[in-house]
């Protein structure tokens, strides 16, 4: 006797499988009915897709004004400022700028006065211009021997910076190193600037004698 | 910049006319204006005035010879050297200032412009000696 076992008839099972998705089917398709929501609260309930209509207005600000725009040259400003601090009058920058005739420049004989200690004359042979950092090289002689000193024009030890004799001829190089040679060095000014400060004293003591009798007492000691 | 072997104009009255260094002292570098350094007199000066007759008088006023090993203050240099208030100094030439060990300056006189660095250095005495300062 055989038995109809599945293991005997493996395709005997595609029937109750298949029966029994009918049967699911059949029970899906009656489940399905169009549902229409009904609304039971006063209020509606905004669905996620409809725009939100805002009554309130949020108060807003501009944005703050970008220091890059504010500042577009910070290092010149600063410069400026600098300047107009050390040199309120413009007297300073304007005896070295470029544009004017009347400036000093290199080859002229300049003396510089200084708030502490005796002045100081020589040969201007470089000036070098950085804003507010601007110096000038002054070459003399004293006591045979040559020296040169460095001053920053807006420093405030600077008291003031005279031309005493201007260079005949335009100097046609920037800086006058060669001035150091034996060749062409000037020697001493010492006798020019004296020469100078004779006049100016000559022609201030007719103005105002008293104080140039003072300025006289103070250069002895 | 005064370092070994730097040779160096002495503007004393001393007898030495060219100094080198040997030695800069209570440092390890160069020597500016008002440092101290050792030195050997390398060249004496024969004083043009005393004329070729006294030369027995010369040798006299000479306070160091030729060979001595003498301390020494540098009172110029060449290298520039920045103040605090911005300005720089430049000689010409590299000069200095005999002295003994206990800081005196061996010379009566000086002839030549120094530095003002010596005062803040306390040289005070050179400062007294040197016809101007700068």
């Amino acid at each position: 006797m055989a038995m109809p076992t599945p293991t005997l008839r493996p395709l005997s099972c595609w029937k109750s499988l298949l029966r029994h998705a009918r049967h699911q089917k059949v029970a899906t398709r009656s489940l399905t009915t169009y549902h229409k929501s009904v609304t039971f609260s006063k209020y509606e309930i905004p669905t996620p897709g409809a725009s939100i209509e805002v009554t309130r207005k949020i108060k807003t600000y501009p944005p703050p004004q970008s220091p890059a725009q504010k500042f577009k040259e910070p290092l010149k400003d600063f410069t400026k400022h600098q300047i107009s601090i050390l040199d309120p009058t413009g007297a300073r920058t304007h005896l070295f700028s470029k544009t004017n005739p009347e400036a000093a420049k290199v080859g002229d004989i300049l003396l510089v006065r200084l708030k502490t200690g005796d002045p100081f004359a020589g040969v201007c042979i470089n000036i070098r211009r950085r804003g507010v950092d601007t110096g000038i090289l002054l070459r003399n002689e004293l006591t045979r021997v040559g020296v040169e000193m460095w001053y920053k024009i807006y420093s405030p030890n600077v008291e003031g910076i005279e031309v005493v004799q201007r260079r005949e001829k335009r100097a046609r190089r920037a800086r006058l190193t060669y001035l150091r040679k034996p060749k062409h060095d000037m020697g001493s000014v010492q006798n020019i600037v004296l020469a100078y400060q004779r006049s100016r004293g000559a022609m201030r003591g007719s103005v105002q004698e008293k104080k140039g009798g003072k300025k006289g007492k103070g250069k002895k000691k | 910049m005064i370092q070994l072997k730097t040779m160096m104009n002495c503007i004393d009255n001393s007898g030495a006319a060219i100094v080198e260094c040997v030695k800069v002292m209570k440092m390890k570098r160069h020597a500016k204006i008002g440092d101290r350094v050792i030195v050997v007199v390398q060249k004496q000066r024969n004083f043009s005035e005393s004329g070729p007759g006294a030369s027995v008088s010369t040798s006299a006023a000479n306070k160091v010879r030729r060979g001595d090993i003498r301390h020494a203050v540098v009172v110029r240099t060449a290298k520039k050297l920045q103040r605090p208030d911005g300005s720089v100094v430049k000689f010409d030439d590299n000069a200095c200032v005999l002295i003994n060990k206990a800081g005196e300056p061996i010379g009566t006189r000086l002839n030549g412009v120094v530095g003002t660095e010596l005062r803040k250095m306390k040289w005070s005495k050179i400062l007294s000696l040197a016809p101007m300062h700068l």
